[in-house]
């Protein structure tokens, strides 16, 4: 009896910490795949993190927009992620390794324009709620910079408060709907 | 020379072959029932790690600081787990006690112990360097950090000293030097411990954060662990002590230092049937009820009259601090009793003969266990050691039984020969006697044993070398 | 089937009308070889099956209009159990935003009288988007008073999205953000809502003013995107978290002070 015990143990334990591998590497495979997101969190600061959104499995958002014609972000070597591809410059946004600190899980994103670095931010995956980041898709601070942007040449519809229609007339909207009509 | 036997040794005859067994069935269920038991314990040990795996933690390993912190939250998994077993273990859960016996379950409880120290430790000391490392800075600061800066880690801290607290009182070299009473109480203080590791678990670190269904399984673990620890250890009690309402009628010596205490009390057949199993009484007078005591009924409870209200008995010796203020109880007192408890009983027969072997006050259960364990006349043995004929306690009762149930009895009394490890005394050791002689279908029986400590293991290795296997041997420690 | 890329500049053709007290434009792709004329007589027929509709639900609903179901409603002449069936369905529609938004949209005036006019222009959206699918028209981009529903792609047959600018609230002549709609993806519908121009029409739950100054949220469909926009101008930064967290949108919040809270869909 105890050798059964002993055999059926090892082999449920074994079991379990296979599955456990295999749903982490699928993890971490899905990670680097999605594309990146900035993040305007205080590096280094040693108060709670901001809520900020993090780069791995944010899912929905960030994959419909890779698809959707900016060039597409492809999965390289776990560790690392592809660009987000906004611009057609030679850049863009590269996650590092999560590296647990006493606040929680921190990735560390790099800019690059031009080939050279020019931003290291550290992204809070574990936000101040202790909510697991990687799976909400909360609105978190940005900068004017940082958010999408158009040329107005590009844009071929305006969304803003509801135009009265006397404001419409002159609206970025009046100016477009003009240059079609 | 002091050996007397009433009935005549029976000759070695050679049995109908094949006789049905009717515990096989029994048996095997057990006997599943405790692999299985097994098999959760370490498959919830893998779990714990498979849950830091599942969340990608593999892939700390790529840098030196990431390596000491995903150790470290390993080693507080690993050892977390291991004390939610204890706690378990030591819950008297039925599933348990059922399956394996309650002495067993305290003897894992037991071994637990170490490990789950030695784990803790390491997950605090392994993150400090872990965390330190990834921030630049030495262990220590790291520490003080920790406790400065993140909510709830203070707690981690005060848990971190209860359990060094527990443990360290809890190692035998320590505990002979304080009273019982105060290794309990400290003992007790587990529960702080844990209550305070609790919230840190849940709010550092992302692999429970909010949203993860780690977090489900975790929050799952402890609450289940809490709730068997609030039903089977506080409500069934205060349900049991209230529902038989037991008061001591009378006090009764029946040797030196031994006295029989027999209390009333309501819906008593509730508590018949359990043999050997030991329930835990505790003595509502001053100064008497926090003490608890493990004692075996001697004898089933005596139904008198239709409401349910009845008699029960049992029989204990002046062992300790404890013990010695028995004799002293007066009628009236109410009683606080938990259980039954244990594997000394029926439910772990496997075999169709049985040997009941018992000595000083562990006659006890042995009586208890003689009046309704099934057997076929003929199928049973029971054997008394005392030093003399008086030391057999409830010895007229139990020849009584044995000769209407149809067991073979043997009184053994007498000194135990000097220098030699042996349970016999003297002139039968000499006489090359062992437990076969007594028994020859030995090597096909359920032994049961109790008594002191020392002897029993005699006992038990004298059956052991006859054939006997781990499966038939039952003991019941009553002095731990 | 034309091959299309990227560098294609989209060649577009527009109807607008007025209605709702605001301006509807219709925008779809010119067909490239095709006849303008046939293109031009399709067109027509696009705006005016919306314009019917528009006007048919404005002379419904809009308070505006003495003689609408809900003006009459408005003055107590009508029971609203004695309403039409599409008023009701209307109204019934808004109480359930109401129970999902927890309160922050509601269906009434803090004076207590029905104004569906937050639910009911994303409807007329929603409904025109239906009834131009149904006449055929597999590339299209409405967009009234600055609520936005696209279909297909800016090129014919084409892959690419539509490109929605955002208004900047602070400067009204600039945008602060774009967003791809349509195209491949699921998200085809952009509202915005502010606390800024014609506010009257966003009750903020509780006393005071807004957080926000202005809200623009994407989603799937139109109705969800309006009611979401003004529930958050209402209801501040609780009602945002709890849209980000149970609904699949994204949301770019601009903030009185200028400064901004986006989902990850707005990133740059």
């Amino acid at each position: 009896m105890r050798i059964r015990a002993v055999v059926s143990a090892t082999l449920a334990s074994a079991g379990i910490l296979i599955a456990g591998w295999q749903s982490g590497t699928h993890v971490a495979d899905t990670a680097s795949a999605t594309g990146t997101t900035a993040g305007p969190a205080s590096a280094g600061s040693t108060g709670a993190g901001t809520g900020t959104t993090g780069s791995a499995g944010s899912g929905a958002g960030s994959s419909s927009k890779s698809s959707s014609g900016s060039a597409g972000s492809s999965a390289a070597a776990s560790g690392s992620t592809g660009s987000s591809g906004a611009s057609s410059n030679a850049g863009g946004t590269f996650a590092g390794d999560v590296v647990q600190t006493r606040f929680g899980s921190v990735q560390v994103q790099i800019s690059v324009t031009g080939g050279k670095i020019t931003d290291v931010t550290a992204l809070q995956l574990t936000d101040e709620d202790r909510r697991s980041v990687q799976i909400s898709n909360r609105a978190a601070p940005l900068l004017r910079a940082e958010v999408l942007k158009a040329q107005s040449a590009n844009v071929q519809t305006i969304s803003g408060a509801t135009v009265t229609s006397s404001a419409y007339l002159t609206s970025l909207q009046a100016a477009l709907d003009a240059a079609h009509l | 020379m002091n050996t007397t036997t009433q009935t005549a040794l029976r000759p070695a005859a050679r049995r109908a072959p094949a006789a049905r067994n009717p515990f096989k069935g029994q048996h095997r269920r057990r006997m599943l029932q405790a692999d299985l038991l097994t098999v959760i314990a370490w498959a919830s040990l893998a779990g714990a790690v498979a849950l830091w795996l599942a969340d990608g933690g593999a892939a700390g390993f790529s840098t030196l600081a990431g390596a000491f912190t995903a150790v470290g939250i390993v080693a507080g998994l690993a050892g977390m787990d291991l004390v939610l077993l204890m706690l378990l273990l030591a819950a008297r859960l039925p599933v348990i006690d059922g399956a394996v016996g309650h002495d067993r379950a305290l003897e894992f409880h037991r071994k637990l112990g170490k490990p789950s120290l030695y784990l803790l430790l390491a997950h605090g000391v392994l993150l400090a360097i872990g965390y330190g490392l990834a921030e630049g800075l030495d262990p220590v600061s790291e520490a003080v950090a920790l406790w400065v800066l993140v909510p709830d880690m203070w707690l981690a801290y005060v848990s971190m000293a209860l359990f060094i607290a527990v443990v360290v009182t809890s190692l035998v070299a320590v505990r002979r030097r304080f009273p019982y009473e105060f290794w309990y109480a400290v003992h007790l203080l587990t529960y702080a411990a844990v209550l305070t590791s609790l919230p840190h678990q849940f709010s550092v670190g992302g692999l429970f954060a909010e949203g993860t269904w780690q977090r489900w399984y975790w929050l799952a673990v402890c609450i289940g662990t809490g709730a068997a620890l609030v039903h089977y250890r506080v409500l069934e009690p205060i349900v049991a002590t209230v529902r038989h309402q037991l008061r001591v009628s009378r006090v009764v010596a029946v040797g030196h230092g031994v006295v029989s205490i027999e209390m009333a009390g309501r819906h008593l057949d509730e508590l018949s049937g359990s043999g050997g199993r030991f329930f835990i009484w505790r003595f509502l007078a001053p100064g008497q009820w926090w003490h608890p005591h493990p004692f075996s009924l001697s004898a089933e409870p005596l139904q008198l009259d239709a409401d349910g209200g009845g008699r029960l008995r049992i029989t204990v010796r002046n062992l300790g601090r404890g013990s010695a203020a028995l004799a002293r109880l007066k009628p009236g007192t109410r009683v606080a009793v938990e259980g039954p408890y244990g594997l000394f009983s029926t439910a772990s027969r496997s075999r169709r003969h049985v040997v009941m072997i018992g000595a000083g006050i562990g006659i006890t259960p042995i009586r208890a266990l003689l009046e309704r364990t099934p057997f076929e006349p003929g199928d049973a043995t029971v054997i008394l050691r005392g030093h003399s004929p008086s030391g057999l306690y409830l010895g007229d009762e139990i020849l009584e039984l044995c000769q209407r149930r149809g067991a073979t009895l043997f009184h053994l009394t007498g000194r135990r020969p000097r220098g030699a490890q042996t349970w016999l005394p003297e002139s039968e050791a000499r006489s090359g006697y062992r437990l076969a002689s007594y028994v020859p279908e030995l090597a096909d029986a359920d032994v049961y044993v109790c008594g002191p400590a020392g002897w029993a293991l005699n006992v038990l290795d004298d059956a052991r070398r006859a054939g006997v296997r781990e499966e038939q041997l039952h003991y019941e420690r009553f002095d731990w | 089937m034309q091959p299309t890329s990227d560098l294609e500049v989209p060649q577009l053709k527009a109807k607008t009308f007025r209605c709702m007290g605001t301006v509807i434009s219709l925008t779809v792709p010119v067909a490239p070889g095709k006849g303008s004329a046939a293109g031009e007589l399709a067109l027509t027929a696009a705006a005016a099956a919306v314009e019917r509709l528009f006007r048919e639900l404005d002379a419904r609903f809009s308070l505006y209009r003495p003689e609408s179901e809900a003006s009459r409603l408005a003055r107590g002449e009508l029971q609203l159990r004695a309403a039409s069936q599409d008023f009701r369905d209307r109204y019934a529609e808004a109480a359930d935003w109401r129970l999902l938004t927890e309160g922050a949209f509601t269906p009434e005036r803090p004076d207590g009288v029905p104004d569906l006019s937050g639910l009911v222009k994303g409807f007329a959206i929603k409904e025109a988007g239906a009834a131009l699918q149904a006449l055929g028209h597999g590339d299209w981009c409405l967009n009234a008073g600055g609520d936005v529903l696209v279909a297909g792609s800016p090129i014919a047959g084409g892959q690419a999205s539509w490109q929605a600018g955002i208004v900047d609230p602070q400067d009204r002549r600039t945008l602060i953000a774009a967003f791809p709609l349509g195209g491949s993806t699921a998200i085809r519908a952009l509202a915005t809502s502010g606390s800024a121009e014609r506010g009257d029409h966003i009750w903020t739950s509780g006393a005071g003013v807004s957080t926000f100054r202005q809200v623009s949220v994407a989603a799937a469909d139109i109705v969800t995107a309006d009611v979401l926009a003004t529930a958050i101008v209402a209801g501040g930064i609780p009602m945002l978290n709890r849209a980000t967290s149970g609904w699949d949108v994204e949301v770019l919040a601009i903030r009185n002070d200028g400064g901004i809270l986006a989902t990850p869909g707005f990133r740059a």
